[in-house]
């Protein structure tokens, strides 16, 4: 019976968005006309807090589109749900999106096993799906499907950038810490062939089970190690709570903490604990080009602080989603795929070009080191070395890099 | 019987009549109906509260995900075959768990579901670990059926397997053997003192139930196209016994429609906040206090009335 109730429920609610649209004095005549972007984000559980960045930085930009001209003369209306970050709640609700509300375009999907879950439904859904953080180098390898676009950069790429950054560094010797599941083993495994590859020692890792409270064995054995330099491949609180403890026992005095990611959602949450800490970013709002400081004042305008990591690499998908719907004239999934191939597009990160081969844009790599400034309420990531797209984005279909 | 028809007619004309979305999601909500039945035989009939049913359910799923991805059986024998392997497993775990009673069986289940979660959380080859299995395909069925693969064509597929399942599922629980259960159930010495062996009707039970869950898995893969670890969580094996004592105990088709409700109301519910699961919590508490009997009891009343 819901079914039935859910319906006209469903129509009101875009009517109240049309009322909305009309009364904000926009030029709107009918919200049918609207351009709806499907985002089945998590935005409860343990990725939430990613999800909520990447939920503003697409309202920030359906905002910025609807207060010029819109995109191709229509509103853009983003249909939003949470999935609770369970693969199955995100296949039904783009399902949903597709079936019922008519979305063709969707983002805004935060985990890779949601991403690689709803992938090999695009063509049945005659879809789009332009990823806005998904890392899994899987997305445009082996499982990459005609509607799948990747303007972000992938996880491989992060850790390339590090990898990069390692061969110029002074270190030798190096050791490693991962959550004790695939992605923690698969982000090792990259990162101890890169330590070889480039000449120097990977002495060994250790592995610690998802929701690990206290590190103190571990910290332990990586002292012991006599390592220069370890790699940590943490998510969430487990990272919170590894680097709290690391602080504590004064790790980073003596090792180098190195990492594939440096996240502001958890420099926030350990404060002073994460200074000193150095990593691959996506994206800083420090990035030194027209576009970018644009942005940064128009989001520093809206909300009163810079935006982050998931934030501007989420709003560069939307720039490239825009540039693509520009191009094709319609949201028609065929029309938006060949558009979005060899798409070049200047953003926030500087230039990205949508290769054909495998959908992904090719982009340049950073890497960042925490550190505290005077008048900021946390410390920041600021830019300490920055890559080409060219040695940054692995060769077509591949996770791995020839040199 | 004249209610049952109808409903069975209803459903099966529903796809003509329902938007695409919402045959989907009746799909999905007779997927859990038939789980919540198969466990109905355990918790209802014969007073085994399992708390790890999920087991059966992701066993299922992983079975037929791979036997689809890996091989070339067609779509039903891959369905058919896994709900058979889960049935073989469930012996095991059937006669593990039956050395115990009462609380300590319910751990027991708990403790092999967990036992599967975590396997199939680092047996990456088989189960794609924490990513899970992608990219399920339905295939084509025996002699180039293709009806299957359609949206429509699967929701029949689910429907013909839930009536199947729910007829078989009746004349068990009024044979003898159904008898004996609930003997079990209300009197397990007395039910010994007659001279049953209520360990090995246990056994059957169990295993049976494990086989009923493990096809309603087996369904649930391909028709999401994937298999992931939720499937096992200990919290997905709560859910479904929150099914089984909404939808009413005891009584096969209230676990079905305590599906649909769950499902339903937490896809509604979503839709507007955050924190469904608070309301949900409310609503589970308000069953357990003034209708016992789940909203099958109560629509039984008010028929009666």
């Amino acid at each position: 019976m819901s079914t039935h109730n859910a319906v006209p429920r469903r129509v009101l609610l875009s009517s109240l968005t049309a009322a909305a649209l009309a009364g904000g004095g926009q030029r709107w005549a009918l919200a049918a006309d609207a351009i709806k972007i499907g985002m089945p984000v998590t935005l409860t559980g343990a990725l939430g807090s990613i999800g909520t960045q990447m939920r503003q930085a697409c309202e920030f930009w359906a905002k910025q589109v609807n207060a010029s001209d819109g995109l191709l003369g229509r509103p853009i209306e983003l249909v939003i749900e949470d999935t609770a970050g369970n693969p199955s709640n995100t296949v039904r609700k783009a399902q949903e999106m597709v079936e019922r509300s008519g979305v063709r375009l969707l983002t805004c999907i935060v985990a890779s096993n949601e991403a690689l879950a709803v992938a090999p439904k695009l063509t049945e859904w005659d879809a789009i799906f332009v990823s806005g953080d998904n890392g899994d180098g899987r997305l445009t390898g082996e499982s990459l499907v005609p509607n799948f676009f990747r303007p972000n950069t992938s996880g491989p790429m992060g850790t390339r950038a590090v990898a990069l950054w390692l061969r110029d560094s002074p270190m030798k010797k190096f050791y490693g810490i991962g959550m004790d599941y695939a992605w923690g083993h698969n982000s090792m495994d990259v990162f101890a062939a890169e330590v070889k590859r480039a000449g120097k020692e990977f002495l060994g890792a250790v592995f610690s089970p998802t929701g690990t409270k206290d590190f103190s064995p571990y910290i332990t054995k990586i002292r012991q190690s006599g390592a220069e330099g370890c790699y940590l491949v943490l998510a969430g609180d487990d990272n919170n709570a590894f680097l709290s403890q690391a602080k504590q026992y004064r790790l980073g005095d003596k090792i180098q903490l190195l990492t594939e990611q440096v996240d502001e959602g958890s420099i926030n949450a350990v404060g002073d604990a994460a200074v000193g800490l150095i990593g691959g970013s996506r994206y800083s709002a420090t990035l030194d080009n027209p576009a970018n400081k644009a942005f940064v004042a128009a989001w520093q305008k809206e909300y009163g602080r810079l935006p982050q990591m998931f934030e501007g690499d989420q709003y560069q998908s939307c720039i490239v989603l825009q540039a693509a719907i520009e191009k094709a004239g319609s949201i028609d999934a065929a029309k938006v795929r060949s558009a979005m191939e060899n798409l070049i597009v200047n953003s926030v990160k500087g230039r990205v070009e949508m290769r054909a081969c495998d959908h992904q844009g090719e982009q340049a790599g950073f890497v960042v080191k925490v550190v505290k400034r005077p008048g900021m309420e946390h410390p920041v990531p600021e830019v300490v070395a920055t890559y080409p797209a060219d040695r940054i984005t692995p060769p077509c279909n591949q996770m791995s890099y020839d040199n | 019987m004249r209610g049952l028809v109808i409903a069975a007619i209803l459903l099966a004309a529903a796809p003509l009549g329902l938007p695409p979305f919402a045959t989907t999601l009746l799909t999905e909500a007779l997927i859990l109906g038939l789980l919540a039945m198969s466990l109905d035989l355990m918790v209802g009939y014969t007073r085994l509260i399992s708390f790890g049913h999920a087991a059966a359910y992701g066993l299922g799923a992983y079975a037929c995900g791979d036997l689809l991805i890996h091989t070339r059986l067609p779509l039903p024998f891959a369905i058919f075959l896994s709900a058979s392997i889960t049935g073989i497993v469930g012996i095991g775990v059937a006669w593990v768990c039956t050395l115990a009673k009462g609380v300590s069986f319910s751990m027991l289940t708990l403790a092999f579901a967990q036992l599967l979660y975590a396997i199939a959380f680092k047996w990456t080859a088989v189960t794609g670990a924490s990513d899970g299995l992608a990219g399920i395909p339905r295939r084509v069925g025996p002699f180039g059926l293709t009806q299957f693969q359609t949206r429509n064509g699967y929701y029949y597929l689910v429907l013909g397997c839930l009536l199947g399942a729910y007829a078989f599922c009746r004349v068990l629980v009024r044979s003898p053997f159904g008898a004996v259960l609930r003997g079990i159930r209300e009197n397990e010495p007395k039910t010994i003192s007659l001279g049953y062996n209520t360990r090995l009707c246990k056994i059957a039970i169990v295993a049976i139930s494990f086989m009923l869950g493990g096809l309603s898995g087996a369904l649930y893969a391909p028709f999401a196209g994937f298999a992931n670890t939720d499937l096992l969580f200990w919290l997905f094996s709560g859910q479904v016994l929150i099914m089984v004592i909404v939808g009413g105990q005891g009584t096969l088709l209230g676990p079905i429609v305590g599906a649909a409700f769950f499902m339903l109301l937490e896809h509604v519910l979503s839709q507007y906040t955050d924190s469904w699961a608070l309301f949900f919590g409310l609503i589970f508490i308000g069953f357990i206090t003034f209708a016992p009997d789940g909203i099958w009891g109560l629509f039984r009343r008010r028929v009666r009335i």
